[in-house]
């Protein structure tokens, strides 16, 4: 293997690399754009609708004898009441989000400190229809809140009888931002180690099966540059555009997080040191280098860059089982048997990172196995780079 | 300058290639004919250190191919047919660069090649362009660049007009003949047996993996007649 030769490889296959706008556009700007744009967009019209319905809820009422609680849910400003001569036709047909029957007697049975049935007519396919639901009970209550308040005056009792037990939640997290850290230590793991596969991914199939479909894969085994050179070369340039294709999806990501508002909890401030972020920029590296090979070594059987994608698809479901399986697990009670299972144990250790855990083992432990996973998967690189049947498979 | 000895290759069970020997000497362009599958690519490979030979070996420019394959690869020179096999993305310029880079050159000795090599095919306008929208003889002319820029002893040239244009044939014909001119030791694989008539000195005819003719191109005419092609044909034909 020759250093010299290595660099050389590695040069020309990154400029190659980006000057394909075809690599550049799918692997860096689509990541980079597509997410400030699906967020934004949902983020925006989901805020929208919130906004448009909890501001103007649209309710129908039937009561006979002009209720109390008729006259203080017109009173809310948010409220408007319309008429209905077929409540339950107009929830379905979404004229209006709810309706509410009140009985005839309500009056007399809250004078007599008795029980009275109300019943609320909503749509619970119906988005708008859920939220309106929520808000004229969470009105009800407060309504039925204050006559048990004023009953319990008239005998001289004090309404905070009914609380004997009041709770003050403090949270122990080390670090503010906790709940954001949380989802992101949800969210995060997951799509690194996805993009962590699927990054180097266009990068393979062009230097593998691609160079081979193009002819140029024979005049380059005839240079003095050993094969091992060239699949060094080519596994450190695969590298490099996977990690850019991968900062360019969190990038991504986080604007989009940003741009979605408080629907995605955009609203949250990240906190994430630059400490856990390379700490997580490490192991991510090291998925992408494990992937890397393997989808050269895979590229490079293939007979074309048609055959290589076939080939290679079956590998993003591997790795987006290992990412799955440690998505509701909680990194606080974790066994350290989990850090002996590969894509898991990289998942897992950036969860701990994202939450302010920096367990030794751990991390000694997953680093570890990385290395392990890399050298095999290099070694299979280069086993099937040295295997005539492989190159020459046509 | 090649010495080719008892070379075999196996692909599993199947004899590619069956103990084959034939030398080219300095300034000799030898023809290898044979049908398809007959063994041609094989052995070219073998001899570019491409494949391993199951058995044999052979020499280039005193080189064993088993024992030193980088300095065979830096004697070797290599054109194929077909596609010109360029990346479509970099310039001219930078595809033989790569190559010559690959061949170990140092920068002045690269780029002295490279500009004497642009002059000699006349590729001064474009060569500074992406090969991507180049016509075939364009690439042909990049790709027969490529091939020499290292200045090998020894040129291999596997059926490299098949698919081109009568211009694009000329082209590489004449190059075929320019490397003949500068002493070096040529084999060249087709099985046109009009450009083998008009370019070889001599022929060797491989068939199922194995030598049935190997003589002077004048000789041959001598033996068989004036038509190649009908020669070959009955050569093949009664094995």
């Amino acid at each position: 293997m020759n250093m010299k030769a290595i660099m050389i490889v590695f040069k020309k296959e990154l400029t190659d690399l980006l000057r394909d706008k075809k690599t550049v556009i799918v692997g860096i700007l689509i990541p980079l754009i597509i997410f400030p744009i699906m967020f934004g967009l949902i983020g925006r019209s989901v805020e929208g609708n919130i906004k448009k319905t909890s501001e103007n809820l649209k309710i129908a009422i039937q009561s006979q004898d002009k209720s109390q609680l008729a006259v203080f849910l017109k009173s809310q400003k948010n409220i408007t009441v319309v008429d209905s001569n077929d409540i339950k036709k107009d929830v379905q047909e979404g004229k209006i989000y709810v309706g509410l029957i009140i009985p005839q007697n309500i009056e007399e049975s809250i004078k007599d400190e008795k029980s009275a049935e109300i019943k609320i007519i909503y749509d619970d396919t119906s988005q708008n229809s859920n939220m309106a639901c929520n808000i004229i009970k969470s009105l009800i209550e407060e309504y039925s809140k204050e006559i048990v308040k004023s009953r319990l005056m008239s005998k001289g009792i004090d309404y905070s009888i009914l609380t004997p037990i009041n709770i003050k939640e403090e949270i122990a997290a080390k670090d503010e931002g906790g709940f954001g850290k949380f989802m992101l230590s949800l969210l995060l793991p997951l799509m690194l180690i996805i993009y962590g596969m699927t990054g180097p991914m266009a990068a393979a199939t062009d230097l593998g099966a691609g160079e081979k479909e193009r002819g140029t894969l024979e005049p380059l085994l005839t240079t003095q540059a050993g094969r091992m050179s060239l699949l060094f070369g080519k596994l450190l340039s695969i590298t490099v555009m996977g990690f850019m294709g991968t900062v360019s999806s969190i990038i991504g990501l986080m604007i989009g997080v940003k741009a979605g508002g408080s629907v995605f909890g955009g609203d949250m401030p990240l906190l994430l040191s630059p400490i856990t972020v390379i700490m997580i920029g490490i192991f991510v590296l090291l998925i992408i280098m494990v992937f890397g090979a393997l989808e050269l070594s895979i590229s490079i059987y293939a007979r074309s860059f048609k055959e290589a994608q076939t080939y290679l698809s079956p590998l993003t479901i591997i790795g987006m089982a290992g990412a799955y399986g440690t998505y509701m697990i909680d990194v606080k009670n974790v066994s350290t048997i989990l850090f002996n299972v590969p894509l898991a144990n990289v998942s897992l250790i950036i969860k701990e990172f994202i939450i302010g855990i920096y367990n030794p083992l751990h991390i000694g432990m997953t680093f570890g196995w990385n290395l392990v996973y890399i050298f095999l998967a290099v070694l299979f690189a280069r086993y099937m780079f040295s295997k005539e049947e492989v190159i020459f498979r046509a | 300058m090649i010495e080719v000895k008892g070379l075999c290759k196996y692909f599993k069970n199947v004899k590619a290639v069956d103990n084959i020997n034939f030398t080219v000497s300095e300034g000799e362009i030898v023809g290898l004919l044979g049908e398809n599958g007959a063994g041609k690519t094989t052995t070219l490979r073998m001899i570019a250190t491409m494949l391993k030979p199951t058995s044999g070996t052979a020499l280039i420019n005193g080189y064993d191919l088993l024992k030193e394959p980088d300095k065979v690869r830096s004697n070797i020179g290599i054109l194929f047919g077909g596609e010109a096999g360029l990346y479509d993305r970099l310039t001219a310029r930078e595809n033989i660069k790569y190559f010559a880079d690959l061949n170990n050159m140092n920068e002045n000795e690269s780029r002295e090649n490279i500009d004497r090599l642009v002059k000699m095919l006349d590729m001064e306008e474009y060569v500074d362009r992406r090969v991507g929208k180049f016509s075939r003889g364009m690439k042909q002319k990049v790709a027969i660049a490529r091939s020499i820029v290292h200045n090998p002893k020894v040129m291999l040239f596997d059926e490299p007009t098949l698919g081109l244009d009568v211009t694009s044939s000329k082209i590489v014909q004449d190059f075929i003949l320019s490397c003949k001119n500068e002493n070096k030791a040529i084999v060249f694989s087709s099985h046109s047996m009009q450009e083998v008539e008009k370019l070889c000195d001599r022929i060797v005819i491989i068939h199922k993996g194995k030598i049935i003719e190997d003589m002077r191109v004048d000789d041959f005419k001598g033996k068989y007649g004036e038509d190649f092609e009908k020669a070959f044909v009955g050569l093949v034909g009664d094995k």
